[in-house]
């Protein structure tokens, strides 16, 4: 177990480890400060500054909307959620620099296209109800996620996800009553949330990652109390929770496989098609280079801002002096 | 190349007689942009009637498993070898839970102190109510508060309260009434909730 961690010099490691694990075990939490293997801050690293960026990419689908959102009070809506998610990758940026990377680090990795984020926002959003579809199933799915991570072993990274998840259910609840509303309106805003739900609910199941056989980190997650479900536990909540109230809303889902299993209370899923994920993850979705385009842009048209609000605190400093 | 701000630590009072709390971080030029900034990331709902920030290398923090590495008493040790510099005030901040929670460390009390390790030494003599997780002590005058004036508290933190739009308890019925929705009926937009 411990070779495949990799044992550094540290004579003491083993005993440290165990100490360690053993606080896990209790349920406390490990904080900025405290001994933890190289494993686990490289882990968490990872994970964390990958989920701050899905949440800064993440306004982008959602943002091409704001101006064409049909009534002001769904516009309202949007900005708040768009700047929510604005505010969840500070949040999560802040917990990742207590593990010692520093945010220009995690920024120049994400333009320069080094970073990964979630796939789901390689894919376009093409018609208003897409915006009410990404609140109900991306929301949805992200919250399921997140739920089981704010039990997460490491203290900034679990008080990141209990402040994200009070914000995110009021994403995720103005989706589905958005869905909801259209499903019982006219035929064509029934085909519209339809058509919205088709495009979605694959790459929504695909957001939790491979399956469990498939995802050679999910041993050592659970065992150090990063993650405490796998990523087809996780699915599978999502789909028990999500499929029966689409199908009672009146729309289908694109799945021919999917069928309630009574021994098990599950929704059961037809195969996932984890080339197309694969291709996304890769950089050959519909979206990837325009993402990173969009990011890089309005990087670089907030140069001056910066520039001023530097030039501003260094007058201020010598005014003071 | 290191061009980033300074990051700033963020404490927030949610209510007068509430402590202030620890809720994150942000990277800012100056103080007042620190404060604007803390105000958009961590005050977008309510609760707030302050908030205090300070730049993170001027927070001294030391965990229960560091202080029972003792370095510490060492270090406090060979200090007093050193000249003594006058005393100043330090904020004291302290955890006391493994509970879930959104906040790390609550503001405690102030202590006076020639060194951020004799400040520590002096809080955990002074705040015994609770065993300790997490310590952080701060030079007083490192910490920079909003303006405690009504009117200004008014127009930083009011705004949140009216939003009710970003509460999930403005969607509370969603889903309950599903199986009476009728189909083929016309529906505006803003006829829900």
């Amino acid at each position: 177990m411990l070779a495949k961690y990799g044992v550094p010099s540290d004579p003491d490691f083993n005993q440290r480890l165990a100490e360690f694990e053993a606080r896990i075990e209790r349920g406390e939490k490990i904080e900025p400060g405290d001994w933890m293997p190289e494993e686990y801050r490289r882990q968490l690293i990872r994970m964390i500054s990958q989920h701050a960026h899905s949440e800064v990419v993440g306004m982008l689908p959602e943002g091409a909307w704001i101006t064409r959102a049909p009534t002001l009070k769904r516009k309202m809506i949007l900005v708040a959620k768009v700047q929510d998610e604005a505010g969840h990758g500070q949040y999560l940026y802040h917990a990742a620099e207590t593990l010692g990377i520093s945010r220009e680090t995690m920024l120049e990795a994400l333009l320069s296209g080094k970073a990964k984020y979630s796939s789901i926002f390689n894919y376009p959003t093409l018609t208003w109800a897409d915006i009410g579809t990404i609140g109900w199933l991306v929301d949805g799915a992200a919250i399921k996620n997140q739920t089981m991570l704010a039990q997460c072993s490491y203290g900034p990274y679990s008080r990141a996800m209990v402040r994200i998840c009070a914000e995110e259910t009021f994403h995720h609840k103005q989706g589905k009553e958005m869905v909801l509303l259209y499903a019982k309106g006219t035929p064509k805003q029934r085909q519209m949330a339809q058509d919205a739900i088709n495009r979605w609910w694959w790459p929504a199941l695909m957001m939790m990652g491979p399956h469990d056989k498939d995802s050679p980190n999910t041993e050592v997650l659970v065992r150090w109390g990063i993650k405490t479900k796998t990523n087809d536990q996780v699915r599978q909540e999502f789909i028990n929770e999500h499929a029966p109230e689409i199908l009672e809303a009146g729309l289908t889902l694109p799945d021919p496989d999917l069928r309630y299993d009574e021994a098990t209370g599950n929704w059961l899923h037809g195969p996932i098609n984890w080339d197309e994920f694969w291709q996304v993850v890769k950089g050959n979705g519909p979206m990837n280079k325009e993402r990173l385009e969009a990011r890089r842009r309005a990087h670089a048209e907030g140069a001056w801002v910066r520039e001023a609000l530097e030039a501003y605190a260094t007058r201020q400093t010598a005014v003071a002096v | 190349m290191d061009t980033q701000w300074p990051r700033w630590e963020v404490f927030k009072q949610d209510t007068p007689h509430k402590p202030h709390q620890a809720v994150g971080s942000v990277h800012a030029a100056d103080p007042e942009h620190a404060l604007l900034t803390a105000r958009n990331v961590f005050a977008r709902r309510p609760q707030a009637v302050s908030m205090w920030v300070a730049r993170a290398e001027d927070i001294y923090a030391w965990t229960k498993e560091e202080i029972a590495q003792s370095q510490l008493l060492q270090a406090e040790h060979d200090r007093a070898y050193s000249p003594p510099s006058s005393p100043r005030k330090y904020l004291v901040f302290r955890k006391t839970s493994h509970k879930r929670s959104m906040t790390f460390v609550d503001h405690v009390g102030e202590v006076e102190a020639r060194t951020p390790e004799e400040a520590l030494a002096q809080a955990q003599t002074t705040f015994t109510d609770a065993e300790a997780l997490a310590w952080w002590v701060v030079p007083a005058d490192k910490v920079y508060q909003t303006d405690p004036s009504p009117d200004t508290i008014e127009s930083w933190f009011a705004p949140a309260k009216d939003k009710t739009y970003k509460q999930q308890q403005f969607y509370a019925t969603v889903g309950s009434h599903i199986s009476k929705h009728k189909l083929g009926r016309g529906v505006e937009d803003d006829e829900c909730c």
